[in-house]
Formats: structure tokens, sequence, C-alpha cells
């Protein structure tokens, strides 16, 4: 299958990561190149700077390169590196003593005060996210992001499960707010479950 | 919007994401640092080897085994001049060098690491 295919480019995913495995370094590179930026654009969401963001994602691609014979395919490529790029973020906010912040968690300030129907159009992920507290955002991002669940998020922060249910409940609720104001939706907590 | 629940808009949200500008860039790098590391990789488990091959070389020359490796050396060194005496002319000395036990011996070791680096190489190009 893998040893038939002749250009990286037009290869199916699951065909690149079985070169990948056997030590396709080109095969992998074309991996990168089709998914750095979602996984990028994760760890920002996740509250890192531009810069950390590219390290940390570049950490996960090469730590996913390590550990490709693990992938087995269950889900996408794309959702397990950023999956593995979660986790790296969480460790080195972990580091940086910033783990507090789950903790005492000040309540921010709306940055803009929601506007009338229709601005959902006009208002985008990123800068919803920025009304968010840094744990709010942090766990929010780990659940609908990286698809972590909300017991997997509260592991890899170490940090009990009810704080993280309640930061991404309050996150929720903020992002409701400020994306679909005025609009029903389903309970906060009905899609990742514990 | 208003019919799918917010859960699976935010889903779909985080989904979408603009592809960067500098996408190429960073694929780029992140070869690179795969290259770097297979680098140091190489260069950690040939420093391992050389350290090895020391120790055990120097084991083999502490157990004795060199004294019997140069009777048989001696041996065959002395088979092989007979054998070129017997073919070349007489009084014939390539290159006027003398061929003795080590350097036979030398020499078959070299080939063999030769042959070793272009298997090696043969295998990566396959």
């Amino acid at each position: 299958m893998a040893d038939s295919i002749k250009s990286p480019a037009s290869a199916h995913d699951l065909d690149l990561v079985a070169l990948a495995a056997t030590g396709g370094r080109a095969a992998f590179g074309e991996l990168v190149r089709r998914h750095s930026s979602p996984v990028r654009a994760l760890l920002r969401r996740m509250g890192a700077d531009p810069a950390t963001a590219d390290d940390v994602a570049q950490d996960a691609f090469l730590a996913a390169f390590e550990q490709i014979s693990d992938f087995r395919g269950e889900g996408t490529f794309q959702a397990w590196v950023k999956r593995i790029a979660a986790r790296l973020y969480v460790k080195r906010w972990r580091r940086e003593a910033r783990r507090d912040a789950l903790n005492d968690a000040p309540e921010a300030e709306l940055a803009a005060t929601p506007g009338e129907g229709g601005q959902a159009d006009r208002i985008d992920l990123d800068e919803a996210l920025k009304s968010l507290s840094e744990a709010e955002r942090l766990c929010v991002s780990m659940c609908y992001g990286a698809g972590l669940s909300h017991a997997e998020a509260a592991l890899a922060l170490n940090t009990p499960l009810g704080t993280v249910k309640s930061h991404v409940k309050r996150g929720l609720d903020k992002l409701r707010q400020r994306l679909a104001p005025g609009r029903e939706f389903g309970p906060a907590e009905s899609k990742v479950n514990g | 919007m208003a019919e799918a629940s917010f859960e699976m808009a935010l889903d779909r949200m985080f989904a979408e994401t603009p592809a960067f500008a500098d996408a190429e860039l960073f694929a780029l790098r992140c070869e690179e640092r795969m290259d770097r590391g297979w680098t140091t990789r190489r260069l950690l488990i040939g420093s391992l080897g050389a350290v090895g091959g020391l120790i055990g070389g120097g084991q083999l020359l502490g157990s004795g085994l060199w004294g019997r490796i140069n009777v048989l050396s001696q041996e065959s060194g002395h088979a092989l001049n007979r054998g070129l005496e017997s073919v070349l002319p007489q009084g014939f000395a390539p290159g006027g060098l003398a061929i003795s036990a080590e350097a036979i011996w030398m020499s078959a070791a070299l080939a063999v690491v030769a042959v070793g680096l272009a298997l090696t190489r043969l295998v990566r190009e396959i």
C-alpha cells in the first residue's frame, strides 16, 4: 500500500503515516505541511503567544514522529497531533508556574458589550476567546479544540475534575454570550463528559 | 446556527482554521529539527560504538588472544608469501613494500569496514 506511493502530496494521511512509521521523513514532512496550521492555531487559542505556539507545535510534531507507531488510525492524524500538542503546552504552562490561575481565576471582563443578533458573523472565535480568563480559555480549548474529555484535561492540568468542569461551563457561557447573544442552545456540559 | 447546538457550532469554529502563510517555512524548520535529531543520534551511537570498541579491544589484548592471533597470522603470512613466490617472478616486490602479517590483517579489517559502509549506504538508498 504505502510502498506504491510516488508523490507524498497526493497520498492519503494514513498512507503517509505508514511511510513515516518506516522512517520516511519526506512523508512526515508532508503531514506537517498539511496539519501544522490547525495545530498552531489551537495552541494560540489555548493562550500561547505565537512564538511559544510554534515552538510547542514543532515539539508536538517531533514527538508524533517519534511515536508514530502508536497511532492506530482510530481518529484523524490531525486530532492525534492536536492532543499531543495540547498536553505539551499544558506541561510547559505548568512549568512556568502559572497553574495558580486555575484555582484563583479572576473573572475576565468582557472586552466588548454583546451586540444585537447577527454579530456572531462578525466576532470570530479568536476574539471571543480573549474575553475568557486564562484558565477558562485553556480548559475550553483543550476540551473543544483538542478533543480531550474533562477527565483527560484534568489529568493533564493536574487539577480536580470539578475545577475543570466549572472552568469549561463558565467559559462556554461567556462564549455563548459573545458569539450568539440572545440565542438558545443546549446545556453546556452535554458534549464532553468526564 | 440557530438550529444547531452551541457546542456543535463551537466544534465547527475550532475546526475552522486559516492556513498560515508561513506553513511551508514551519514544515522546513520541523524537518531541520528532525535531521538535527538524527545527526545527534548517529553521532551518539558512533561515539558509544567507538568507546565500546576500544574497551572490547583492550579486553581482547589483555586476554592473550593477540599472541594466538599473531602466531596464526605469521603462519598465514608465510603461506601467502610462499604462494606469491610461486606465482610472481623471482625478486619481484610490489612498490618495494614487504608484506607483513599485520598489514594483511589490517587490510582485511579495512575491507570489512568498507563493505559495511557500502552495505549501510545501499540499505539507506533502497
